[in-house]
């Protein structure tokens, strides 16, 4: 056990080639959803303001999660999320990591969907594994890194192992929602959540919402479109921001009268603030199990995290 | 910036869930029903808006926009600022799922606050209305970043640095923000009053 912290100096090259790593992995991440192939979304080829993904693209499957009543799998799911924030030991971590692998590929997700949303949390991470190794305060027993001819940059082992920690679990997490919306179509994901005691009028919203927003989408890109073709480039000035304030107030005039329209045409035709819902919902014995499995799995993660202690460092 | 899964403390991830309850709750009362689509509309149109990259030198930045929300909405801004949190997080996983809650907090309370600091100071003017869009869609930004640091460091010291370095980072957002709510607010007064909040009728010179 380790009483007074460990100081341990590195040449100044590791720090070198550590960042040039860094570069080439940002650079990847960045640019590297190319190489994914992408199926049939052609979203993935459009300028990238505008590319929304749908969010059940693949609910036609016949995984164990396909089949799985929706209300069910909503509260099981969402639990063991949860307990899987609260872990605290890398290694449980890791194992929920491999639990939500597993599930990705059980329920027929092709890949390029998970690392989308990896993706879309390399930003705020890094930020973390970047900024905690330098800031942590330091405690006893914490492994501290220097470079030579750089003192002033001290790295805590321990925050690196904080920062890790928090990606890991995050990862984890990230890729468990994919088999929660992703399998069911999202109606049905919607009808669930108000048979879960979501009241009616927020399940309208978000599907009114939802169905809004590729309307909006394709509003507003046409809208884009003109800009650039009368020379418009998007710049850091102040003329830049101006124009975007303009086509902001423009999205929002033009969508807003024309989802007026719709809304009366809607109330025309009988619309009572709901969409008639031809779901079913009937919870079989082996949806329950389902539910029950991961609930025990998210307690006994819970249990483990705190009783079974593996550290990989000591 | 939208808090991703495993930064906060469980217990602080499920309360910020029961506030975030509550207060929708209390916005929701405050809803009109004939209201709905245009709330709905609004959650779209800005869920659409912070797509838009905005050119920041080297880096762009995302605008959070929950000031022109407030601005826009009142007290049933947080209904709608929370449906868009949701939304983001289901569809790009910008924000993670156990911190739907906390997210919509960091966002939503500065959205109602937003809408009231600016329909306490528009007067009738343009000029008012813009300097208040300005000062609205500021303190948007500035009580987001507030929330989103007091959140981080609910975590216990370890996670100082990491709020520290979100505020910094967030002053240039701040910037741009009231600009652009500033610009969005001018547009919206001169074509469609309505959309602030504010009759027509009662426009000076007509």
């Amino acid at each position: 056990m380790k009483e007074r912290e460990a100081r341990v100096e590195l040449p100044l090259e590791i720090l070198l080639i550590a960042l040039g790593v860094l570069l080439l992995l940002g650079l990847a991440v960045k640019y590297g959803g190319r190489f994914f192939p992408t199926g049939k979304s052609p979203e993935e080829g459009k300028e990238r303001d505008w590319a929304i993904p749908t969010i059940d693209s693949q609910a036609q499957g016949h995984s164990l999660f396909h089949r799985w009543d929706a209300r069910i799998k909503i509260v099981a799911l969402v639990f063991f999320m949860f307990c899987a924030a609260s872990v605290q030991n890398m290694a449980w971590a890791l194992a929920t990591l491999l639990v939500s692998a597993l599930s990705i590929l059980m329920a027929q997700i092709p890949l390029h969907r998970p690392v989308r949303r990896l993706r879309a949390m390399v930003p705020f991470l890094t930020m973390f594994l970047v900024v905690m190794p330098l800031t942590v305060p330091q405690k006893s027993g914490d492994l501290m890194v220097s470079f030579a001819h750089v003192p002033f940059l001290e790295f805590n082992g321990r925050g690196l192992e904080l920062a890790l920690l928090i990606v890991v679990k995050a990862s984890a997490i990230a890729l468990l929602v994919e088999p929660l919306v992703a399998t069911a179509p999202f109606p049905a994901t919607v009808q669930a959540l108000a048979r879960l005691k979501v009241p009616p009028m927020v399940c309208q919203m978000i599907l009114l919402a939802h169905r809004y927003i590729f309307v909006f989408q394709h509003e507003a890109e046409r809208m884009g479109k003109g800009m650039r073709a009368r020379g418009f480039r998007k710049r850091t000035n102040l003329e830049t921001l101006r124009t975007l304030g303009n086509f902001l107030g423009m999205l929002l005039v033009r969508t807003f009268d024309r989802t007026q329209r719709v809304h009366e045409a809607m109330l025309a035709r009988g619309y009572a603030n709901t969409f008639p819902q031809k779901i079913e919902f009937r919870a079989r014995r082996e949806d329950w199990l389902k539910g029950a499995l991961w609930a025990g799995a998210g307690l006994g993660l819970l249990m483990a995290d705190r009783w079974v202690k593996w550290t990989l460092f000591s | 910036m939208h808090i991703s899964d495993g930064v906060l403390p469980t217990y602080v991830a499920v309360g910020s869930y029961a506030v975030s309850l509550a207060l929708a709750t209390w916005s929701a009362r405050r809803i009109n029903p004939e209201e709905f689509p245009k709330i709905a509309v609004v959650t779209s149109a800005f869920f659409v808006a912070s797509l838009i990259h905005v050119p920041l030198g080297p880096t762009s930045v995302h605008l959070i926009l929950s000031g022109l929300v407030g601005i826009m909405l009142g007290s049933s801004a947080f209904v709608s600022v929370a449906l868009g949190i949701v939304l983001q997080s289901l569809l790009f996983q910008f924000g993670g799922i156990t911190a739907i809650g906390a997210n919509s907090l960091l966002a939503g309370i500065p959205a109602v606050t937003a809408g009231w600091l600016f329909h306490a100071l528009k007067g009738r003017s343009l000029n008012r209305h813009v300097f208040a869009g300005a000062l609205a869609g500021g303190w948007g930004v500035f009580l987001a970043v507030g929330l989103l640091a007091l959140l981080l460091i609910s975590g216990g010291e370890d996670f100082f640095g990491v709020a520290l370095i979100a505020l910094y980072a967030h002053i240039p957002v701040l910037a741009i923000e009231s600009a652009v709510c500033a610009f969005t607010v001018s547009f919206l007064y001169k074509v469609k009053p309505q959309l602030l909040g504010m009759s027509s009728a009662s426009r000076p010179g007509e």
